[in-house]
């Protein structure tokens, strides 16, 4: 149990972060549509317009809307239509993305690719799970890590230091954070939800990819980041910040009932996905 | 396999994946040679983009370093976590789908498997280790 003072401590960092540099704020888009969205007599239109007013940002969206990560076999052409197809949840994470997508490019060299190899392994765990929710989990892949992005671009001093420790080869970058700040990626990952007012399905496996065992509002979804980060990490695809696996939690993986043969046929989905998705490393051409 | 612009494409490339119009109607399979007849009709189609099969580049003495490097590179990432079984059933896997790959890759560079050859069959069955993935 964490004594009083060790509470204290991590309060003072979590004031520390705010104060010397504010938390980005959430794109002004991303804050519209979640009012919309609230309100159950927004219709799809309506939304798309609101979207669709952002010409590069539209662009940006139907780019991951038609990529490998949903395989639709037909074009989605328009906002409306892909909120439509995809539903307002999946739309708002991919506009959410698109919005913070310089800031990923930006942060760390690797990690976008990265966080589109989690997401297509979030997805397709999920596909073969069978679950109706594939491609919100998909999202959830996509902003795991997103706490590195605000940890890299707010405290450069700190991070370096943290680079120093990963030298050695055998910290996993949560470790080294936690060495150097007292919390990690994932902590940050969790104010930032707050801050933005993220649902549940994102905030949860932002907060929890490393201890899923701990998550109770989105275990399921929360457990599939956190075995699709291992998977993507495994393959060697992007970089996370470390060269290493990190440990499965065996209460996730018996959570999900997967198989040690479920590998294959996931990895067998995945490769041409991988191979497809390289064109959405530059989603801005 | 990657995917281009309609404009780069060339008649003779080969397709790495089905082509479909928007609405969902077949055009060409998976493996289909590109011809200048497809290529008009796709333009016509408002199809921007298609994937096609990367030709081999490299050499059979590059596929197999590479090869190498994959394997090694894996033991080093696997390091902290060599007493888990679930994941030592993942690894096994990505060193099964590489170990295809690679003689896929082999077999398309179409090696002389007499023994005047750089790298003979032989060899390159012994180098082959890695084996199944569990289970299957």
């Amino acid at each position: 149990m964490a004594g009083e003072s060790q509470i204290q401590d991590r309060v003072q960092a979590k004031r520390e972060v705010r104060r010397i540099k504010n938390l980005p704020t959430v794109p002004g888009i991303v804050a519209k549509i979640s009012r919309m969205v609230e309100n159950p007599e927004t219709s799809a239109a309506e939304v798309g317009r609101m979207i669709s007013q952002d010409q590069v940002l539209s662009a940006k969206v139907l780019r991951m809307a038609n990529s490998a990560f949903f395989g639709m076999s037909r074009k989605i052409s328009s906002i409306s239509q892909a909120l439509v197809i995809l539903g307002f949840d999946v739309v708002k994470g991919l506009v959410l993305t698109s919005s913070v997508f310089d800031m990923i490019q930006k942060s760390m060299a690797g990690l976008w690719e990265h966080s589109i190899g989690c997401a297509a392994a979030s997805g397709a765990v999920a596909t073969l799970l069978g679950r109706a929710d594939a491609e919100e989990v998909l999202v959830a892949g996509l902003l795991h890590d997103l706490g590195k992005v605000v940890l890299a671009l707010n405290l450069p001093e700190e991070m370096n230091l943290v680079k120093e420790k990963l030298k050695t080869g055998s910290l996993l970058f949560y470790e080294a954070e936690s060495q150097v700040l007292d919390f990690d990626h994932c902590e940050v990952g969790q104010w930032l939800a707050e801050h933005w007012n993220l649902p549940e399905t994102l905030a949860e496996p932002m907060r929890l990819h490393h201890r899923p065992e701990k998550a109770v509002v989105k275990p399921d979804c929360t457990a599939i980041v956190h075995v699709a980060d291992i998977i993507i990490r495994a393959k060697g695809f992007g970089n996370a910040g470390d060269k290493l696996v990190p440990p499965v939690s065996m209460a996730a993986w018996e959570t999900l009932g997967l198989r040690k043969t479920d590998f294959l046929p996931i990895l067998e989905v995945l490769e041409p996905k991988l191979a497809s998705l390289c064109d959405l490393t530059s989603i801005d051409n | 396999m990657k995917r281009i612009p309609i404009d780069k494409a060339v008649p003779g490339q080969i397709l790495a994946e089905k082509l479909a119009r928007h609405d969902g109607v077949l055009l060409a399979n998976q493996g289909a040679e590109i011809t200048e007849g497809l290529l008009r009709m796709l333009s016509r189609m408002n199809i921007d983009t298609i994937v096609i099969e990367e030709e081999e580049s490299r050499s059979a003495e590059e596929v197999i370093n590479e090869y190498n490097q994959f394997l090694a590179d894996l033991e080093a990432r696997f390091i902290r976590v060599n007493d888990q079984q679930v994941l030592q059933a993942l690894k096994k896997t990505l060193i099964f789908l590489a170990t295809k790959a690679r003689d896929e890759t082999l077999a398309l560079i179409n090696i002389p498997a007499d023994d005047s050859s750089p790298f003979p069959q032989k060899a390159l069955n012994n180098q082959a280790g890695g084996g199944e993935a569990d289970g299957r």
